[in-house]
């Protein structure tokens, strides 16, 4: 057993599995961080972006070197017909923005509910998989499929890079703004609805190219969505809602929770575990590992 | 108080409750069915409302209660006389509402939405767990009684919901319940015992849910963890609430007759469709209309008399 506790083989498991969870977390935390507004549909954008690529690859079999690109573009449209159609109502109604959390959870359920049931319609409920580059690939005393390498190295350099985009352009530096202090930044000028959008399509755009990468390793559904949005949920309650680095930190814990907890207390075991760390989190510390204090009482 | 309980409202749903209780005696079969269908959803969104719609706080696992109660009705079937099982299904619920009230309470807004449901969700691995490990595939529910006398208990639970809904909104309790909602902080300040009436009112809208489930549980005539603890009813009853909109015993009666409504022409034919809609109304009730039915029918109404007046 102990050996199984410092095999290489499992880290590598925990962090490939982390990588996923920091990519479909960080789509999340930014429309949370900067809209406020719960998007319990974020996995189902994931499932959009894993049949779309299953479907290039069917038909024409092509691989993430064209679902990839066209995931993004995806994710920008859905983006864009989500801001119209339902964030500009929520933040604009005075009525809404009272309630604001709540009543985008409600709506937001709403959008999961249909793209579940639609995806269901016309796709059927048939679990459904393709293989692709799936050959093991030994490096040292690790092997990996090339497909999870692969999946590793893209979400890695995708996370980096929404890093840099966060860090060092100056829209990304506003979109930090906006996260923080949405009044003081509205105040020296920032374009709230601009930072928006924007932010809506990035993270949107994340969810649906986490779609293509997990299509290649696991068998995709319509109902595969739900549980990317719980994990996800997890991680960004886990880091703080709308810390975007405090996130992926913790993507990388639930990564190796349950992959280690798998490896100790067999697959039945991974709702429970996922559920259980979920309410631990919530009822112990609510503002997250690395938030400061805002429970009452 | 007056403003419910005036003797025409009485006498309104005493006719009410007198003409459904008759359903049995001249309907056949499905229409019995559809009856219970209908009152359980009254009985589960009244309770619902009692609590999330009075104080704000948004419950996305409701189906916990009604889960449990099934479940702890299912163990003790058989063993103790039939009452006394159903019973103890609201008796665990409510228990349950308490343990994890006041933990789950301390936290608002998004926190708690997703809390509710997190818990949900756990409590149903857990007995899934339990029952993979005791190595039952589901637990047959003999010797229930006939359709007949649980339509008439679902009639009971109803009129209950809705009579609890009614008192409690308009008493103290309630105006303190709504405080909350408003602003808690101010409501606290001026002297609202906050965290024992959001306890308190957890607890009372988990007990017929409970009750409910135990019901239920004797009309599938199966168990299975994973339909009695599905988040589908939790869902159903916020749609019942959003639609039928406000926080009235009338929210609980439009909503119900219009979902179910619904559901029987759609359901069983086009499942996927009806979800699809269901999904379309949330948002459409969310973001189009927030007074929902109840304020349409308002509207509707003021329309109405303001043309009569001219």
């Amino acid at each position: 057993m102990i050996d199984v506790v410092f095999s290489a083989q499992l880290a590598l498991a925990a962090i490939a599995a982390g990588a996923i969870y920091a990519l479909v977390a960080t789509g999340l935390n930014l429309v949370y961080g900067t809209l406020r507004l719960l998007n319990i549909a974020h996995g189902d954008f994931v499932m959009i972006g894993a049949y779309l690529a299953f479907w290039i690859f069917a038909l024409l079999d092509y691989g993430p070197a064209l679902s990839l690109p066209l995931s993004v573009v995806a994710g920008i449209l859905l983006g864009l017909a989500t801001y119209k159609g339902l964030v500009s109502t929520l933040t604009q109604r005075r009525a809404h923005s009272e309630r604001l959390e709540s009543n985008s959870l409600l709506a937001f359920f709403g959008v999961s509910i249909v793209l579940q049931n639609g995806t269901a319609l016309l796709f059927t409920n048939n679990i459904r998989a393709y293989r692709y580059f799936d050959q093991v690939i030994t490096l040292g005393s690790m092997s990996i499929t090339g497909n999870r390498l692969l999946t590793l190295v893209i979400s890695t350099f995708l996370a980096l890079a929404t890093a840099a985009y966060l860090r060092f352009t100056l829209f990304g530096l506003a979109t930090r703004a906006v996260i923080q202090n949405r009044d003081a930044s509205s105040i020296v000028g920032i374009n709230l609805p601009r930072i928006y959008v924007v932010s809506l399509c990035f993270g949107f755009s994340l969810a649906c190219a986490s779609g293509v990468l997990i299509s290649m390793m696991d068998p995709i559904s319509p109902i595969m969505g739900f549980g990317y949005s719980i994990s996800a949920f997890v991680v960004i309650m886990l880091g703080g809602l709308g810390n975007l680095f405090g996130g992926i930190t913790a993507a990388f814990a639930l990564g190796a929770i349950e992959t280690y907890g798998l490896a100790f207390a067999g697959s039945n075991y991974r709702s429970l575990l996922v559920y259980g760390i979920f309410v631990l989190v919530l009822v112990l510390r609510p503002e997250g590992l690395f938030g400061k204090s805002q429970a009452n009482r | 108080m007056s403003k419910v309980l005036s003797l025409r409202m009485l006498a309104a749903s005493a006719v009410a409750v007198a003409f459904m209780a008759c359903v049995p005696l001249w309907g056949d079969d499905p229409v019995v069915g559809v009856g219970i269908n209908l009152l359980a959803w009254v009985a589960l969104s009244a309770s619902w409302i009692i609590f999330s719609g009075l104080t704000g706080y948004v419950s996305l696992g409701h189906a916990v209660f009604y889960g449990i109660g099934a479940y702890v009705t299912a163990l003790l079937w058989l063993s103790v006389p039939m009452g006394v099982s159903v019973a103890a299904g609201g008796v665990a619920a409510a228990s349950l509402a308490l343990m994890a009230g006041y933990p789950c309470l301390r936290v608002r807004g998004p926190y708690f939405v997703m809390l509710t449901f997190g818990l949900s969700q756990f409590v149903k691995f857990v007995v899934i767990e339990i029952e993979t490990a005791l190595q039952i595939g589901g637990r047959l529910i003999m010797g229930a009684p006939p359709l007949q006398i649980l339509y008439w208990l679902f009639l009971g639970m109803a009129t209950a919901a809705i009579f609890l809904l009614a008192v409690i909104r308009y008493s103290r309790f309630g105006s303190g319940l709504r405080a909350i909602r408003e602003d808690e902080v101010a409501a606290e300040t001026i002297g609202v015992p906050t965290v024992k009436y959001k306890v308190l009112a957890f607890a009372i809208s988990a007990v017929i849910p409970g009750l409910t489930g135990g019901i239920m549980l004797m009309r599938s005539g199966y168990l299975e963890p994973d339909t009695i603890f599905d988040p589908t009813v939790s869902l159903t009853m916020i749609c019942i609430a959003v639609i039928g909109g406000g926080n009235t015993p009338a929210t609980a009666l439009l909503g119900s007759l219009f979902l179910v409504g619904l559901s029987e022409t759609l359901w069983v034919r086009f499942p996927l469709v009806y979800m699809v809609l269901l999904g379309c109304l949330l948002v459409t009730f969310v973001l189009a209309v927030p007074q929902g039915l109840l304020g349409l029918l308002a509207s509707l109404t003021s329309l109405v008399h303001a043309r009569g007046g001219k």
